[in-house]
């Protein structure tokens, strides 16, 4: 015996859901999948896109650079993403994997750069560092200072136990997990190149590479390395209450909170914007949007969504990528990419 | 206690004691255990309570700020060389606005601080500006008084977020805004108001145009399915296991299934729903279909366990008397079993969708969490939910984020509060009637 | 213990005489089990038209269980199990293929303890006859709801709140509800278990009067602790001992001159 009610309140659910699946079905926006450092950029064009064209806003979806290409390389068709965006640039595994699901042209489109940095409070002195410094304090097991070719647990409790300049304060850095694309930069460009100071295990990097990718890829877990999940403002916030604490971020978050943080020199150089845009920062890497050609003319606003990525007032020196905190690529690179864009110059892995 | 006249009493058996005397004995350490037992019992809420204020007054005090937004009051001429009334879209009101802001500081002429002054509005004024010449186009030409929303880095500053203290290259805003800033202040033309952007849009990468309907209106679709599709499935599956299956060890079988299903690890169903849904059935991704679809398969468990639970708890003796009277099986079960389990299934599914309302993991599976500015409109629109919008938002930079991201939290809370006591009002109600 | 020549426990027969002569029910080697729990044990004996027969003996020793037997009831208890024949009339109520619907539309139940439904008095009593398609409209409805509850003797107290609960009521006042309720379907055969338990010596010859009256139409067994009831209103009593019966009769003999030790033990006040 149901009460008129329970059937008046279930016929106007029926009603609401079968309006909601009457919706066109073909796909009217472009899709967008891949890397979360990415993300905070592309997001920004896709909203200029939306609002000053009359295309609708395309979506974007933060998975990882790696888990965006595997999406992008599933198929050509609607159910695909268009474009994805990486932090990396594709291996080749993944173009081959991309061709065997007939995903045969891809476009390539480097959009900029993003700085890896150290950070800690405003309230501490800066921290001046080398990548050697950085991997005798984070890598769990470090050369034998003796010399011989071994390894041995870190001993380092303090920054000063490293080298007597450093401050007398205990080494404690917070960082993002493993799954982020900030933590695959931060081992690759500076933990790797730290151990790479050591001539035997650069050796080791030609010889077992494996063996390379351990030693310089483990960081410590007694607690002077902090994991401090994905979500970087709260590394902020715990910066600003632990003076002697160093944090590991994408550029924009020091951008954003310059008067709370400030970067670490990393060999010699302060992670400023101009420093990054040109080169002299070493920890820096590329960003890049991929395009699958097969769906430009297909899906509605690909060829437009492109050229407001490459028009100077986005990707410029001044443009507003740029007050998002993303590192704009040189000139001549710019005009490059952007000529690639238009044209939709495929991809050539040799 | 007069101990006189007992003994006389007694005195039939005079060496076994009272019971009165035994129970007098071992008054005081019955009632002492008993105050015990409630003092724990009264420190375990306040604990409890405590923390959840905690939890409310932290969330609220980072969050009230959001409701409120600095707006600038800007004298807008609407140059017909700038608009062009056939095709605004493709007119320049950016142009217009920085030309306005030009107009009010005709002192700034370097290049560098021309672009500090446009920085003091958002983005979103050229879109204003837009919109209202679209829709009434007989404004071009005149001169307007219009409020327009501040840059996120100025809201920061008028909410005390950004401090004057700190030297001018540590602050987003920089010493020469500050003065501009001031003198809007001093003419009144700059203040905080509610923010009705935060309600009536959807997301954006600016913290001053960014709100939660977009979130909302995803989470309302998602959940308005899985509510549509899990509570009929779920007490018809009940029913049919408590009332009406044969017991042998199939039927057993999926009762140890289904238990086990309520507590598997919600991103398993993420990937079922990616798995079956968009791979195998290609329904399109980011879709509330495919969301309402997953959570359905989530909450349906719980809901099957509640609903049996309350099933059994309805005394056996009321299905004497229907099937006394004659009352075929579905009749007793849905005339007179049903009714009184109904306020145990309600709860049960009011609490399933309170928790699908919470999750994130299997969306990320199936790609709601993603950046999605229009709002949707069906249930194959591309969407994301209240949580996955708190999620994105605690990750971004800006500073304008913080505030917004305990904004939405408030907003979701809000919604749970909602919805429990909408629990409690139904059940109330179905229980009154006997 | 004159008599103990009666007595013995290899004797499973009853004793008396358990045919009727003219039986609206029939019951032979009927056996009941609870799991392991052997509750009846190979009970036979005729429920007559137009009488009514009361089931005495002590508590636990099966009465309920066998009155629970008569409409299927036990088919609800899941651990229970019933073997031998049950006859209404002359269809096997426990072949496979039988319809408990219409049976227990025919053979209704009043149970031990009160269960009305938890809805109100009216419908309480309406909820049968809606059911079976007995009533056409309102009016019929009411009618049937005012002569059933005036039949119960509950109509003076309930009469201007039919629309609370049943459950508010009293436990005599439920008890005489469910009793309306049973007989608003009209059944031919009224199973009584213990109707008048809660009852004062008013409502209690209001039962027995409409006990009485039904007995016109209507077949009705009778479960039951007071030896003056089942000596007021039935025709035959039937004397349960530990699962056995072990004595039927008609009433006036059994009360006044019982063939088995047990029964004389029982109605003179010698056991338990
Ligand atoms: N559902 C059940 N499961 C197991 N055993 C049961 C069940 N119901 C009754 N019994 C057992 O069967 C026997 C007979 O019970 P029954 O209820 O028929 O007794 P009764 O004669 O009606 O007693 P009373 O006068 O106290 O009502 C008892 O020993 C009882 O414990
Ligand atoms: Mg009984």
């Amino acid at each position: 015996m149901l009460t008129r009610k329970t059937k008046f309140l279930l016929w106007t659910l029926i009603l609401i859901f079968s309006a909601g699946l009457s919706q066109a079905q073909a796909r009217d926006y472009i899709s967008i999948v891949g890397s979360s450092t990415v993300y905070p950029f592309a997001t920004v064009v896709a909203e200029q896109f939306g609002k000053t064209t009359q295309f609708k806003t395309p979506k974007i979806e933060a998975t990882g650079s790696g888990g965006g290409l595997k999406l992008f390389c599933t198929g050509v068709g609607i159910e695909y993403p268009d474009m994805t965006n990486a932090s990396r640039r594709i291996k080749k595994s993944e173009v081959e994997l991309c061709s065997t699901n007939g995903v045969k042209e891809v476009v390539e489109i480097k959009i900029g750069y993003d700085g890896i940095i150290l950070a800690n409070s405003r309230k501490a002195k800066p921290f001046r560092l080398s990548r050697k410094e950085v991997f005798w304090a984070l890598a769990k097991n470090i050369p034998d200072p003796g010399g011989q070719q071994k390894l041995i647990p870190n001993p380092h409790t303090r920054w000063s136990d490293i080298k007597p300049g450093l401050p007398a304060t205990k080494i404690e850095v917070l960082g993002p997990p493993p799954t982020s694309g900030t933590r695959d930069a931060f081992v690759e460009l500076v933990m790797e190149e730290g151990a790479k100071k050591f001539d035997w295990i650069k050796a080791l990097a030609k010889s077992d590479k494996a063996k390379f990718k351990e030693i310089a890829h483990t960081l410590r877990e007694d607690g002077a390395f902090v994991e401090a999940g994905e979500n970087d403002n709260l590394i902020v916030q715990k910066l600003d209450v632990n003076p002697a604490g160093l944090g590991i971020f994408g550029f924009s978050f020091l951008d954003q909170n310059g008067d709370k943080i400030q970067g670490a020199f990393v060999d010699g150089v302060e992670p400023t914007f101009e420093a990054i845009a040109e080169g002299e920062y070493p920890v820096s890497r590329p960003l890049y949007l991929y395009v699958k050609k097969a769906h430009a003319g297909v899906i509605p606003g690909v060829n437009e969504f492109l050229n407001e990525f490459t028009s100077e007032k986005a990707w410029g020196e001044d443009g507003y990528l740029a007050d998002k905190g993303m590192i704009p690529m040189p000139e001549e690179e710019r005009q490059a990419f952007r000529t690639d864009a238009q044209k939709l110059n495929t991809l050539n892995l040799e | 206690m007069n101990n006189t006249e007992p003994e006389q009493t007694d005195a039939a058996q005079p060496e076994s004691p009272r019971t009165i005397d035994i129970v007098n004995k071992g008054l005081a350490k019955r009632y002492g255990r008993e105050k015990r037992f409630k003092m724990y019992g009264f420190f375990a809420v306040a604990i409890s309570l405590s923390f959840l204020a905690l939890l409310f007054l932290t969330i609220f005090s980072n969050g009230y700020s959001a409701f409120y937004q600095t707006y600038v009051k800007l004298e807008v001429f609407f140059d017909p060389a700038d608009i062009d009334v056939d095709d605004p879209a493709n007119s320049n009101f950016p142009g217009l606005v920085k030309k306005t802001l030009r107009s009010e500081f005709p002192d700034v002429k370097k290049r560098k601080e021309k672009k500090k002054l446009y920085s003091l509005v958002s983005s979103g004024a050229a879109f204003q500006l837009q919109r209202m010449i679209e829709q009434q186009p007989e404004l071009v030409g005149s001169t307007m008084t219009i409020e327009v929303p501040a840059d996120d880095d100025v809201d920061m500053f008028m909410k005390g977020n950004i401090s004057r203290d700190v030297p001018e290259n540590e602050r987003r805003i920089s010493d020469r805004q500050l003065d501009w800033i001031d003198k809007w202040l001093k003419e009144g033309r700059i203040a905080k108001r509610f923010n009705t952007t935060f309600f009536t849009s959807g997301d954006s990468r600016e913290p001053e145009l960014a709100g939660i309907l977009g979130a909302l209106t995803g989470s309302i679709f998602t959940l308005a399915l899985t509510l549509l599709l899990s509570f009929p499935v779920g007490v018809a599956a009940a029913m049919y296991l408590e009332e009406f299956a044969p017991r042998n060890r199939w039927i057993d079988l999926v009762e140890v299934n289904i238990n086990n299903l309520a507590a598997v690890p919600s991103i398993v169903f993420g990937l079922l729903g990616l798995a079956v849904f968009i791979n195998f059935f290609h329904l399109p991704r980011s879709a509330p279909l495919v969301g309402g679809l997953v959570l359905t398969l989530m909450t349906l468990p719980v809901i099957i366990i509640a609903s049996r639970a309350s099933l059994q708890s309805v005394p056996p003796s009321i299905r004497e008397a229907a099937l006394g009277v004659g009352a075929s099986k579905v009749q007793t079960v849905l005339h007179h079993v049903l009714p009184l389990a109904l306020p145990g299934m309600l709860t049960g599914t009011i609490i399933g969708i309170a928790r699908a309302l919470g999750e994130t993991a299997p969306l990320l599976m199936i790609g709601m969490v993603a950046f999605i500015v229009d709002i949707p409109k069906g249930f194959t629109d591309p969407a994301t939910a209240l949580p996955v919008q708190i999620f994105l938002w605690a990750d971004s930079p800006e500073r304008g984020f913080v505030e917004r991201t305990s904004a939405a939290i408030i907003v979701l809370l809000v919604l749970l509060v909602v919805i429990n006591s909408l629990a409690v009002i139904l059940r109330n109600r179905f229980e009154r009637r006997w | 213990m004159s008599k103990q020549k009666k007595y013995t426990r290899e004797q499973r027969g009853t004793v008396g005489r358990i045919e009727s002569d003219n039986p609206r029910m029939t019951c032979r080697n009927v056996n009941v089990y609870y799991g392991d729990k052997h509750a009846i044990i190979d009970v036979s004996i005729d429920v007559g038209r137009n009488e009514v027969i009361a089931m005495i003996g002590p508590s636990g020793c099966g009465k309920s269980t066998f009155l629970r037997c008569l409409n299927r009831m036990n088919d609800t208890i899941p651990t229970c199990r019933v073997t031998g024949d049950i006859f209404l009339d002359d269809t096997d109520i426990y072949e496979k293929n039988i319809d408990v619907v219409p049976l227990r539309a025919q053979v209704g139940m009043v149970f031990q303890k009160p269960n009305p439904f938890p809805k109100s008095i009216y419908d309480n009593i309406a909820y049968g006859p809606r059911i079976h398609g007995l009533v056409g409209n309102r009016q019929e409805e009411d009618e049937i709801v005012e002569t059933s509850l005036k039949k119960a003797g509950l109509w003076k107290e309930v009469q201007d709140r039919l629309n609370q609960p049943g459950t508010s009521l009293s436990g005599g006042q439920q008890q005489r509800l469910c009793i309306a309720r049973t007989i608003a379907v009209s059944p031919e055969v009224i199973l009584m278990d213990e109707p008048c338990s809660a009852l004062d010596p008013i409502a209690t010859a209001k039962i027995e009067e409409l006990i009485d009256e039904l007995r016109e139409h209507y077949t009705i067994a009778i479960v039951t602790h007071s030896m003056q009831q089942a000596a007021r209103v039935s025709q035959r009593t039937a004397y349960f001992h530990l699962g056995d019966l072990i004595e039927v009769g008609e009433t006036k003999k059994i009360f006044t001159n019982p063939q088995h030790t047990l029964t004389e033990d029982y109605i003179t006040g010698r056991f338990g």
